[in-house]
């Protein structure tokens, strides 16, 4: 499969001097067309610090970051914007819905930004809406909404302009359980439909869902390993091996650092 | 272009999910720009119908007089000629000479103020005929003791206006001429600038020569002429060439000894003061417009504030910093926009509403307020560059917004 993502080194130094903090500490990873991966690690591990960088929010301080083979690491802000526009669709934990707009012109904001012509924009807008069943909901304020048919918006609004990859940021941590497991299969879905789909947790449950899971803590990545659904076990069961690995490695951490 | 359409639409959007506050910041630039029309157009009103009343008076007039202390310079008949024959744009020229005297008809004794005046007299006339003609060329050649009075003094003296034909005797120096009336002249329309009282002399106008044949005397010589202008011609212009030919004839080359008014550069004077006065109101108004600009930056950057995370949200999907920009400056632009219009609108509403008091309390003053269409354009424009003005700041403060500080902030 084809390199999607590759980042060589990045790190991301904030007050640089004294007091550094070093958010992201040499990260070299890829991901390839087509992945779901999740990026899980404990809230201050750098992970949030790590979607920025790869929805192309923030730039690294150093290293480098090829998207669909361009390297981003050194645009300006403006051409920031336009790869964000097309290559990344986000799916926020606040949903990040404009509240006084409706739910078809909040999905159609992305494709307003890239110049589709308004019949093309309205179709495409329609689509996407009924892709996350609330073409009925389409003229509803998000104040209307329950925070489930708030989020399918804003998945609908991140699949909108059709971009390469999926950056869902703790997509559930606003959500009731049913929701969760609502949204969590919509992602699936996307997944099987052949999208690159990174999903930013803490939650080891909604990590479970993906093939593959990077943990970042202290800002250096300290596993990744593959998932095989089916081989090992439900998603319960993956949840847990999960939780166990992590709790190893925070061990083994702790330790290395007495 | 489409894309702007968009930010236009959004912009719409906004201000209406903000309508108090949207009206209220409105409300600044309205009263600027209404004040800015109401006073102009006022002005403007107030000056047309002062340049017209005082038009009908005397436009086109130039006084022409010796000053000299010896006395010995004067206009002779020649010098009229020789002007009429080699300065284009004379209407005509007048002399003429008031003599104090009374008459007496069935209706009672008047003072009259009896005016000597040449053929000429018709063209200085403002108001025409009423009954019969004015005295010709001939008659005033002739020295023939005819007469034409204004139609309000033939009502005194006769009780009708039907008058032409009659005699009118009239002692003046002594003498007792008797003049018969050959026409009757229309009463001057009443203006700011007429005044009339009871009992004022009787007026009446002759031609200046009855004078030489009744009392013997040459009048051929003149201290003080009249110039008309024909319209639109360059009055300054002809008094220059006037003066230029007097001092020539008379060699008396630059000592000043013929001077001149003109009624036009009189006229020129008083409005260009009715100008200056409107303008230096006009400015204190647009003052308050400017004040109103700052209300719009203010509410703007307000506005800004409240949708960081809006704007964080846009970012992150891929609004470019100029679209920010032109999303907020299309709405500050639009809250002018839409102010001046209803500025331009109630300020002349306003100004109707005034002249229709004014016309109410007082007849003589009614004027029609007057708005060009460049000064509607002028505050038109003025406004909405207010509005990109004062929306500048607040647009790029939005627009530098980095996408993770907005998305962060609630």
């Amino acid at each position: 499969m084809e390199t999607l993502i590759e980042v060589k080194h990045l790190m991301k130094i904030y007050n640089p001097g004294e007091n550094e903090v070093h958010a992201l500490d040499d990260i070299s990873l890829r991901i390839k067309k087509g992945e779901f991966v999740a990026i899980i690690g404990q809230s201050g591990s750098g992970k949030s610090t790590f979607m920025n960088m790869l929805g192309c929010l923030d730039v690294p301080t150093s290293g480098s970051y090829f998207l669909n083979g361009r390297d981003v690491a050194g645009l300006s802000d403006d051409e920031l914007s336009e790869i964000r526009n097309r290559e990344i669709g986000f799916i926020f934990q606040g949903f990040n819905l404009i509240p006084n707009l409706t739910a078809f012109e909040n999905v159609e904001l992305p494709l307003i930004y890239r110049n589709v012509p308004g019949a093309k924009r309205r179709e495409m807008s329609m689509a996407s809406l009924k892709k996350v069943g609330l073409e009925n909901r389409m003229d509803h304020k998000p104040s209307e909404m329950s925070g489930g048919q708030q989020q399918r918006v804003a998945i609908a609004r991140a699949l909108a302009a059709a971009p390469p990859v999926i950056l869902a940021d703790e997509p559930t941590g606003n959500l009731d359980s049913a929701s969760s497991k609502e949204i969590m299969q919509i992602l699936r879905e996307l997944h099987e439909d052949g999208r690159t789909v990174i999903l930013i947790t803490h939650d080891n449950t909604i990590a479970a869902s993906a093939k593959r899971i990077i943990r970042i803590m202290d800002g250096k990545v300290v596993a990744d390993t593959g998932l095989e659904h089916g081989q090992d076990g439900t998603i319960e069961e993956i949840a847990a091996k999960i939780e166990a690995q992590a709790e190893e490695e925070r061990d083994y951490v702790s330790k290395k650092r007495k | 272009m489409s894309q702007f359409f968009e930010y236009l639409k959004m912009a719409v959007s906004n201000i209406k999910a903000n309508k108090m506050r949207s009206f209220l910041t409105m409300l600044g630039i309205i009263i600027g720009i209404s004040s800015v029309i109401l006073i102009m157009s006022l002005g403007n009103g107030a000056k047309n119908v002062i340049t017209e009343q005082m038009a009908g008076i005397a436009a086109g007039q130039i006084a022409l007089y010796t000053f000299d202390d010896t006395g010995s310079y004067y206009i002779t008949k020649d010098d009229i000629e020789a002007i009429k024959e080699n300065v284009v744009g004379i209407k005509a020229i007048n002399s003429y000479m008031y003599i104090d005297g009374n008459t007496m008809t069935n209706k009672g004794e008047f003072q009259v103020s009896a005016s000597g005046q040449m053929a000429s007299y018709q063209y200085f006339s403002t108001t025409g005929i009423l009954n019969g003609r004015y005295f010709n060329e001939s008659e005033y050649l002739a020295g023939e003791p005819v007469c034409v009075i204004g139609e309000n003094d033939a009502v005194r003296l006769f009780g009708s206006t039907d008058v032409v034909g009659l005699n009118l005797d009239v002692i003046l120096w002594d003498m007792e001429i008797s003049f018969r009336i050959v026409g009757v002249e229309q009463a001057e329309k009443e203006s700011m600038f007429t005044f009339t009282y009871d009992n004022s002399p009787i007026s009446i106008y002759f031609p200046l020569t009855v004078l030489e044949q009744v009392y013997g005397v040459a009048l051929d010589t003149y201290y003080q002429i009249y110039l008309l202008a024909e319209d639109h011609a360059d009055t300054s212009a002809i008094t220059t060439q006037v003066v230029d030919l007097l001092e020539r004839r008379h060699q008396c080359y630059g000592e000043d000894i013929y001077q001149f008014e003109s009624f036009n550069d009189s006229m020129q004077i008083v409005n260009t003061v009715i100008n200056v006065v409107t303008m230096m109101i006009s400015l204190v108004a647009a003052i308050s417009l400017i004040v109103g600009g700052i209300g719009v930056m203010n509410i703007m950057l307000v506005s800004v504030t409240e949708r960081t995370r809006e704007i964080g949200i846009r970012k992150a999907l891929g609004a470019k910093t100029r679209s920010i920009m032109l999303q907020f400056l299309s709405e500050s632009a639009i809250i002018t926009m839409i102010g001046g219009l209803i500025g331009i609108i109630s300020g002349m509403a306003g100004a109707f509403l005034v002249a229709k008091i004014v016309a109410m309390v007082n007849p003589m003053f009614a004027f029609t307020p007057s708005v060009s269409i460049r000064t509607i354009l002028t505050t038109t424009v003025f406004s909405s560059v207010i509005g990109l003005f004062f929306g500048i700041y607040p647009a790029r403060k939005a627009a530098k917004m980095s996408p993770i500080e907005a998305l962060r902030r609630n």
